[in-house]
């Protein structure tokens, strides 16, 4: 990973704030509601409802190395090991007698959106259960192939559907107004976290995925406020002032590469020394381009319905090797690598057909390797970098035949 | 026996469940397959064409191992190893429904590594208590019938749907009679007859399906009712995979006497009614099932439903059956068995497998729970 950045301790601050935050606006009369990371939360912020994301929570527990631990208290109520390790941070949480990445908020009420998997919503419906807390889920089914003007004109229905469940729930009331000015900062907000992004592009580039798996967590969690808007500008800010300066993310980079999806959190730093050592820097992932939309402030309802059914996780097996093909092309990459994820069905299930095809269309070498997101239980060092050796050997060769 | 001869028709059925399918594709019918669950085969049907169901395989799953993780449910490993290996060849099409997160991401996989000519979704809402769902669900039929009419070359006609909507009503209803019938009269057919008959339908043709269970059901009213002093079970989950689990059951002193299943009561209701708008009908069956772990109602919930199920068919206790790595199941099992508990009646989880469970280490597990609820155990 990258020499420390500057943000890194604003980040901090940030995020110990939205998770003080929580207890504290509940006793403003601020309900919490749990939230899932690719969902409309921008009504939620519109409705002055406080959102909070147990998948953060999962992340930051896998990220502590405390995801195993969690789970097992899960485990011994009856959930099993094969379930998504978020899900089983979560609900391993509630059930433990010790909370090593604090405790996780209760909800007072939960509203989940599908587009992502089918893991949320079983999570979201127990945790529901537990908390006797209401439920809502916004069913976005599968873009198989092209987009349908029938699975669009159900959610926008849904949303509707959404914004009484939350006025009769809450007593808040719904404004489009209110709605129109949270869309404009989630524009901006996602408009500069693309810029950064795109930074990577630059070879050398003063940051990677790794470093962009660290600084997403403002546009997750405060997507929609002045505070995401105000955090990126000064990333990009620290970013220019690199590119200036010269600091770049690894010593020598001399590969770029595309990961698919999300990174191994326990041993972030594992995998980036270890592309690192081979000269490759990570430069791209569908992931870190989740919240890489713009909203149509003239038809807010339809714009959100677009945006969150329409993100690659609600997509076909075609539509998903473009998008990773597309990325490829722009950020240049050498090469690719593609994470199964025991944890995600949904991002993973299909891998190993679309490494063929890619690697077939692009010509260039690509992997699949297999682990947990967040579950060390599930990790074997040894095969992964028996994997990656293997496929850091075929970057040098396509290098070498390409300079003679 | 006439009982028997009739049983063992249906039990030649499901040992070579494909061999209707097959003829008719001789015959030059199209053929279209299914996966589990929840398909609406009436629409199959009135488009020409033959619905058959494609339920997994007991035999070794190896060529699926370069397309699908050996952490997906063997259902589907299943599945797509029928495919990989030819079996299905005879298919002119394939409907996968999103039924979870193993089904949604089957279908891609599907259309790259088969050649299968149709193959689509049936997108089903994920809930199911709201309006919205059955404005969705509608258009979502909609665009399968005329998928399907492209497929088939036969258009759906209003008439011809409505038509096969009565055969598959009235099998239903033979079915439901004949569950019954197995619920309060126990001793006469075993439970794994009962299940082998509900399996049956899936591959054969409705109408001849339809006319076997009602002289089942004649045959089997003449027996003389007898006292059966078995333990009362239900069972919930996928599928009543491997199926020496319900002779295993019987045999440590069980009866199997109503369940949840997808290879089971799921299939039997709700019926579909004839005479408004059909596509408004099928809509209405789809979001009135029975609840399961991939479409549970908010305000009527599952465990409510399993509790008053058996106490609705006066079962003693209830086996959970649960394939590995099924998401759904496995979500839900704390709080369906945490009600259980609540209602006081007792339960155990199977962890099953196709192709792949330790028969020994289940029987060692049932006999145990079974001497715990004061059976035989034997
Ligand atoms: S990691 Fe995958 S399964 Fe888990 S919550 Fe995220 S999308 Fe869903
Ligand atoms: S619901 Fe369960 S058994 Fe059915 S396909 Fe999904 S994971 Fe497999």
């Amino acid at each position: 990973m990258s020499a420390p950045f500057k943000t890194a301790g604003l980040l901090k601050d940030l995020m110990a704030q939205y998770y003080a935050k929580g207890e504290e606006n509940r006793k403003l009369g601020i309900p919490v509601a749990w939230v899932t990371a690719v969902f409309p939360v921008e009504i939620i912020y519109a409705m002055d409802i406080f959102p909070y994301y147990p998948e953060n929570f999962g992340a930051l527990a896998a990220a502590r190395k405390v995801a195993d631990k969690l789970s097992e208290y899960g485990e011994q109520q009856g959930y099993y090991n094969d379930l998504c390790g978020y899900a089983r941070c979560g609900i391993g949480d509630t059930y433990a007698d010790e909370h090593p990445v604090g405790k996780i908020l209760p909800p007072d009420l939960l509203v989940c959106c599908n587009t992502q998997c089918g893991s949320l919503p079983k999570w979201f419906e127990a945790a529901g259960r537990y908390h006797q807390a209401p439920y809502f889920l916004l069913d976005s089914p599968l873009i198989e192939g092209e987009v349908s003007s029938l699975g669009k004109a159900y959610f926008v229905e849904q949303l509707w559907e959404m914004v009484d469940f939350l006025e009769k729930t809450t007593g808040n009331k719904f404004d489009l107004n209110r709605l129109t000015e949270v869309l404009k900062l989630a524009s901006e907000a996602t408009r500069l976290w693309n810029d950064c992004l795109d930074m990577a592009a630059l070879k050398p580039a003063p940051f990677g995925f790794f470093d962009a798996c660290f600084h997403m967590a403002p546009i997750v969690t405060w997507r929609g406020t002045q505070v995401a808007v105000d955090y990126y500008k000064a990333l990009k800010e620290e970013l220019d002032e690199r590119v200036a300066k010269g600091v770049t993310a690894i010593p020598n980079e001399r590969f770029k590469i595309y990961f698919d999806h999300i990174p191994v959190w326990p041993r972030l730093r594992w995998f980036s020394d270890l592309f690192a050592d081979h000269d490759a820097l990570v430069v791209a992932s569908q992931y870190t381009h989740s919240w890489a939309h713009k909203f149509d402030l003239s038809r807010p309802m339809e714009s959100l319905a677009e945006v969150y059914t329409e993100q690659f996780v609600n997509r076909g097996f075609e539509y998903r090797i473009k998008l990773k093909m597309e990325f490829m092309e722009r950020y240049n990459c050498d090469g690719f690598v593609l994470f199964s994820n025991r944890s995600c069905k949904p991002n993973s299930f299909g891998l190993y057909d679309k490494r063929q095809v890619i690697a077939e269309r692009t010509g260039k070498p690509g992997v699949v390797f297999e682990a947990d997101m967040s579950d060390q239980r599930f990790f074997s060092a040894g095969q992964i970098q028996t994997r990656l050796e293997a496929f850091f050997e075929q970057l040098e060769q396509n290098s070498r035949r390409g300079k003679t | 026996m006439v009982i028997d001869d009739l049983l063992k028709r249906f039990n030649d059925v499901v040992a070579d469940p494909y061999a209707e399918a097959r003829k008719r594709r001789e015959g030059g019918q199209k053929v279209i397959g299914w996966l589990p669950t929840d398909v609406p085969e009436e629409l199959i049907h009135a488009a020409g064409a033959f619905p058959v169901g494609i339920l997994g395989t007991n035999e070794p799953i190896h060529l699926a191992d370069a397309h699908l993780q050996s952490w997906a449910c063997s259902l589907m490993r299943g599945c797509l190893e029928q495919g990989l290996k030819g079996t299905l060849d005879f298919l002119n099409g394939i409907i996968i429904p999103h039924t979870c997160d193993t089904t949604r991401m089957l279908v891609g996989i599907w259309r790259h590594a088969l050649k299968t000519p149709y193959i689509d979704n049936y997108l089903m809402p994920r809930q199911v208590d709201r309006p919205s769902a059955r404005t969705y669900l509608k258009g979502e039929l909609a665009r399968l019938k005329s998928n399907l009419e492209e497929c088939t070359g036969q258009l759906v006609t209003d008439k011809a749907l409505r038509e096969s909507i009565k055969i598959y009503n009235a099998n239903r209803l033979a079915m439901r009679r004949l569950y019954e019938f197995h619920g309060t009269n126990t001793g006469v057919i075993s439970s794994r007859a009962l299940y082998t008959v509900i399996k049956a339908a899936m591959f054969m043709d409705k109408a001849e399906h339809t006319a076997l269970v009602e002289e089942l059901l004649q045959e089997i009213g003449k027996v003389e009712p007898r006292n059966d002093e078995r333990i009362r079970l239900t069972l919930s989950g996928g599928v009543w995979e491997p199926p020496e689990i319900l002779e295993m059951i019987e045999e440590l002193g069980g009866v199997v006497v109503a369940d949840d299943l997808l290879t089971g009561a799921r299939y039997l209701g709700p019926d579909v009614d004839t005479t408004g708008d059909l596509l408004d009908a099928l809509a209405y069956r789809q979001l009135n099932r029975i609840p399961f772990g991939g479409f549970d109602s908010t305000i009527r919930g599952r465990s409510t439903f399993l509790v008053e199920l058996v106490r609705g068919a006066r079962a003693q206790g209830m086996v959970f059956l649960h394939l590995k790595f099924c998401e759904p199941e496995n979500y839900d099992y704390r709080d369906m068995r945490k009600a259980m508990t609540e209602a006081g009646i007792p339960s155990i989880r199977l962890e099953t497998e196709y192709a792949n469970t330790s028969l020994g280490q289940l029987r060692t597990r049932l006999q145990a729970f079974m001497e715990m609820m004061g059976g035989n155990g034997s």
